[in-house]
């Protein structure tokens, strides 16, 4: 299992797209930086670094891309014969894949973050990280419970995302879907809202808790999705699990 | 002692289609065994149940005594294989192919063992995407070798080898199966594993139709002589009468049995007074036995 580990690394280490992706993701930050310091009427300055500079919306959209393609890009490849025949079970290559997909959204949410608060030091001094943002939260605390959200309703989407793609053998196919993926689930979540407040029982679906993130930030969201912020983590977390079994079954009985 | 590898009533079907009835043999370890068949015959699909990575519909599979199915595959520790095509990840080089599977104490070693064994120095460390099919063949065979198994399988693997890498393959293989390694090799055209192979699996239409050795193979295969007459046409009608045995066709190839053949035409033609302006030795076609063997198969 840990060559398997080793392995998934090493393809994603020596990928150029994975180090394009992570400049991208800075530069779009560093740009949205220097956008709050030299038009703050355009983007207020406290809003830019609780924002993340957007680091953490860049965030998403490569683990999108990352996760469409681990699998598909396999049976693109044609590598997957060679992966599947060796000592290891199928299980434990998929288990692989979903650990290095996992790493890596933690991984980006981190380096996004620390590098948020580095353009923050640097171009923001003034911008107070203990100032009160409501709810007993100061602007650091919201930041940090934000992003451990946004990061919990990202794996949420990416096992959704995962999923599509064990349907699929382009990888053009598989990242394509997943963005449109994400934008359908994102309209549709949306417009969720309005049928939860006429069928209460509509809250369980899927839906419903991707926008746990944004109910964290905004805890008045709970009054519409019907759902308490401890209860739609713990739905995404399920949820998730789900998703991912559902994407191993598909793994699993796919012929090769 | 047990079989390297042990298939016994391998069944396999797609829907209705019965891909493999009752498929059985076994490999000797360090044997270099020759799966021959047309395209579509089952070879892939033996090759890939060995290596669990298909369902089988009854039968079993060994390896070193070691079962083998989907969900059991710890007896594939000690197997390299090439199937159907090699598997490349256009930004990875040659040697980050090998690294990335590379296994146990001396990776470094065995790398460029293997590298070197495959002719492959030059190119190893450019980007796999611009390689040509014969280099992606190459590291797909290199892929195989790594690791130094105990077993390898090898679907087709002279596709796309110019005849000097195809030698060169033959010499490794052979090396490797002289120090003890098991082959499995999968060919379309037999001649490619004629100097090869200790055993021939002769697969047609999802069964095994002969399990012999090359030897005995070759020993199948008939001398024919081509005549050339100044008339031909007369000549094969005396040739006919007289019950001397001929290969079909147009042109006269006298077939070569206990009785003779040659002589008994050549005075036959000469007392007749026909000139004989040519006489070449056709060599024993490998490839005419083997589809002797699948096409007498079938008729019966």
């Amino acid at each position: 299992m840990l060559q398997l580990l080793k392995q998934e690394l090493y393809k994603l280490v020596h990928k150029t797209g994975t180090w394009i992706a992570l400049g991208v993701m800075l530069g779009v930050q560093v740009l949205i930086a220097i956008l709050a310091k030299g038009v703050p009427d355009f983007l207020d300055a406290t809003n830019a670094v609780s924002g993340n500079f957007m680091g953490s919306a860049i965030a998403l959209f490569i683990m999108i891309a990352s996760a469409a393609s681990i699998i598909a890009m396999e049976f693109q490849y044609g590598t997957i014969l060679q992966l599947l025949y060796r000592k290891y079970y199928r299980s434990q290559v998929f288990i692989s894949k979903i650990i290095v997909i996992i790493g890596q959204a933690i991984c980006l949410w981190v380096i996004q973050f620390a590098f948020t608060m580095l353009l923050k030091v640097i171009m923001f001094p003034k911008v107070d990280l203990s100032q009160s943002i409501g709810h007993g939260q100061t602007l650091l605390s919201g930041m940090v419970r934000g992003n451990a959200s946004e990061l919990l309703s990202a794996m949420l989407l990416l096992s959704i995302v995962v999923l599509l793609s064990t349907l699929f053998k382009s990888n053009a196919a598989a990242i394509t879907t997943g963005y449109i993926g994400y934008f359908v689930i994102q309209i549709a979540s949306s417009m969720l809202l309005l049928v939860i407040d006429r069928w209460e029982w509509v809250k369980w679906n899927p839906l419903t808790m991707l926008l746990f993130g944004q109910q964290v930030a905004s805890p008045d969201l709970s009054k519409l999705t019907h759902l308490s912020t401890g209860v739609m983590a713990g739905g995404s977390v399920v949820y998730t699990i789900i998703f991912a079994g559902i994407a191993y079954a598909f793994f699993r009985k796919r012929s090769v | 002692m047990t079989a390297m590898l042990a298939v016994k009533d391998l069944q396999k079907s797609f829907g209705n289609k019965k891909v493999l009835q009752d498929v059985s043999f076994e490999v000797e370890r360090g044997h270099i065994a020759a799966l021959v068949g047309p395209n579509g015959a089952g070879k892939s699909t033996i090759m890939k149940s060995i290596l669990g990575l298909i369902p089988t519909n009854g039968g079993s599979l060994s390896v070193d005594g070691q079962p083998v199915r989907i969900n059991s595959h710890q007896a594939l520790e000690e197997v390299g294989a090439l199937i159907e095509y090699p598997g490349i990840y256009p930004f990875l080089t040659g040697r980050q192919h090998l690294e990335l599977f590379a296994d146990g104490k001396d990776k470094s070693a065995d790398i460029d063992s293997v590298v070197h064994a495959m002719e492959m120095e030059r190119y190893i460390n450019v980007k796999a995407k611009s390689y040509s099919l014969g280099m992606k063949q190459k590291l797909g065979i290199a892929q195989a070798l790594l690791n130094k198994p105990e077993l390898v399988i090898l679907d087709e693997p002279m596709n796309g080898l110019d005849p000097q890498a195809v030698k060169h393959l033959r010499d490794v293989i052979k090396e490797m199966a002289a120090n003890g390694t098991t082959f499995l090799i999968s060919s379309h055209i037999l001649s490619e594993l004629e100097k090869l192979a200790d055993t021939v699996l002769i697969l047609n239409k999802g069964v095994i139709v002969e399990q012999t050795s090359m030897q005995q193979l070759k020993d199948g295969t008939q001398t024919v002589f081509a005549i050339a007459t100044d008339d031909d046409v007369r000549a094969k009608k005396l040739l006919t009468a007289a019950d001397i045995a001929l290969a079909p066709g147009d042109a006269i190839g006298i077939l070569q049995d206990e009785r003779g053949g040659l002589d008994s035409a050549l005075r036959l033609l000469i007392g007749a007074d026909i000139h004989v302006l040519a006489v070449d030795h056709v060599e024993g076609d490998l490839e005419t036995s083997f589809l002797n063997v699948v096409n007498a198969k079938e008729v019966r």
